[in-house]
């Protein structure tokens, strides 16, 4: 379906990236999620990509031809949700 | 699937895009061949700067003067922007010793004409109203010798750039094999999922990768991945206004330099050296360390929680900002920490171009621009002798 969607479209909310940003990131060589972050912030605002990551992944396919499960995700990383500094720097377990 | 071509570049990182940009523009056939992305390895898993006060005095700081002058050619003359922004540097002495070790490194820079100096803790803290207030002083470095770029979009700029010239850029591309000539093991072809590539010359720029590519010649490289960890803010209110290292990072970078800080067993242990930067998205980019780990690119916890007991003793507010993501990623070290930009006696046509540890990006303008004097048979702007692959031969040599 997102074929459908206007190029203006906002799809990563925190870093402001439109459908049409994503399908260039596509056009100059991106054949994944994170290629598409790095091209655009597409995923690395304050909710790195929660909310967003889907609709990226569903674009990325439908401009590649493929299924949404052969674009990759973003790579996994601490911490995962937001924490203060002081918050990492104390905590015993996290 | 036969494809012919002057030189064949190996990584699309950082230095492999500037060679493959700088050869093309010389006028050469040039493809540059990437196992993943462009800029998809050390180059994104890095931080942003180019410095002259990381830099051992000599060719070391030479290099990086060059290639921080030149950056601020390439700013203008290319279309793609990759967040050229020059910036002060200082380097934080807490203490007293650190301040005169400093203090020395900075007399030993001017007499070789850069223009650094040092600051006391009144100065430092106008420079930086929100730095711990009883920090001995600092090292300043003036935006001359101090930029800011983006690793990443710094490698985009280069293939864009070289694109426009010509080159060929094949990414995903896997090497199963080079072929030399039997006789004079000359380079003659690489194999590839895209085809054979016939090239009489290859450009190894393949960072950590790098001695993998040797391999394929039968050559060792001495290249080994050293390990950091950088952790992101969320987007905050412009906390410091230069690049900030701490002088411990010298300590931490260069082994020689035998300084004891006083600081927890975690840092001691994490090889923490506290560095800052406010990026032009207003992240904070708070890091680092150097621990060899092997491959493994993984952020550790312990690291993290190291990073920010450091961090918040040299800037307290940090404490209540949020962390949003740590990063990890492998440096390409070599034991003398200076690269290796040369071409290779025993495999003629195949030249290497890699093991600029934690100064890959700073020096990536200067490096292509060698590799390009080299393989045109120009004389390098300056003697780079010291940066020969022959020296370990040299050194091998002399052990046995």
């Amino acid at each position: 379906m997102s074929e459908y969607l206007d190029d203006d479209m906002i799809v990563c909310r925190c870093e402001e990236v439109t459908v049409g940003e994503i399908r260039a990131a596509v056009r100059d060589g991106a054949k994944d999620v994170v290629g598409v972050k790095r091209r655009t912030r597409a995923g690395m605002g304050l909710c790195q990509g929660r909310t967003c990551e889907k609709m990226v992944m569903a674009i990325i396919a439908s401009e590649l031809g493929k299924k949404t499960d052969q674009v990759g995700t973003s790579s996994a990383r601490p911490p995962v949700r937001p924490l203060t500094f002081g918050e990492l720097a104390d905590a015993e377990v996290i | 699937m036969e494809k012919f071509y002057d030189i064949v570049v190996i990584g699309a990182g950082a230095i492999g895009s500037s060679v493959a940009y700088h050869l093309q523009e010389a006028g050469f056939s040039v493809a540059l061949l990437e196992k993943k992305d462009v800029a998809s390895g050390s180059s994104s898993h890095c931080d942003a700067v180019g410095l002259i006060c990381d830099k051992l005095p000599g060719i070391d700081t030479k290099m990086g003067q060059a290639s921080i002058d030149y950056f601020g050619v390439l700013a203008k003359k290319f279309k793609y922007d990759f967040e050229y922004n020059p910036k002060g540097c200082l380097y934080i002495c807490e203490t007293k010793p650190e301040f005169d070790a400093a203090s020395e490194y900075c007399a030993k820079q001017n007499a070789d004409g850069y223009p650094l100096r040092m600051v006391r803790t009144k100065e430092l803290t106008e420079m930086e109203p929100y730095i711990a207030k009883d920090l001995y002083g600092a090292l300043y470095t003036p935006s001359s010798g101090s930029v800011a770029v983006n690793p990443y979009k710094l490698c985009f700029a280069f293939v864009h750039e070289a694109k426009e010239l010509g080159l060929d850029c094949y990414t995903y591309c896997n090497i199963s094999k080079i072929n030399t000539n039997a006789e004079t093991n000359a380079v003659e072809s690489i194999e590839t999922n895209y085809g054979t590539f016939h090239t009489k010359k290859i450009v190894d720029c393949a960072g950590v990768w790098a001695p993998e590519i040797g391999k394929l010649v039968g050559i060792d490289i001495p290249i080994e991945p050293r390990k950091g960890t950088n952790l992101v803010s969320e987007q905050t209110p412009q906390l410091c206004f230069h690049k900030i290292l701490e002088y411990g990072y010298m300590m931490s970078k260069f082994d020689s330099i035998n300084f004891k800080r006083a600081v927890s067993p975690l840092v001691e242990e994490q090889n923490i050296a506290f560095n800052l930067e406010y990026t032009m998205a207003h992240n904070l980019l708070v890091g680092g360390n150097r621990l060899f780990r092997g491959m493994d690119t993984r952020s550790e916890i312990e690291t993290m929680k190291a990073i920010c007991e450091r961090a918040m003793r040299f800037y307290p507010k940090l404490r209540d900002i949020k962390c949003i993501r740590a990063y990890s990623g492998v440096r390409p070290f070599v034991k003398d920490h200076l690269p290796i930009v040369s071409d290779v006696d025993s495999v003629p046509g195949f030249y290497i171009a890699a093991g600029h540890e934690g100064d890959g990006i700073c020096f990536s303008p200067i490096t292509g621009k060698f590799v390009k004097q080299i393989i045109c048979g120009e004389p390098t702007d300056f003697d780079i002798s010291k940066l020969d692959y022959a020296r370990f031969e040299k050194s091998k040599a002399m052990a046995s």
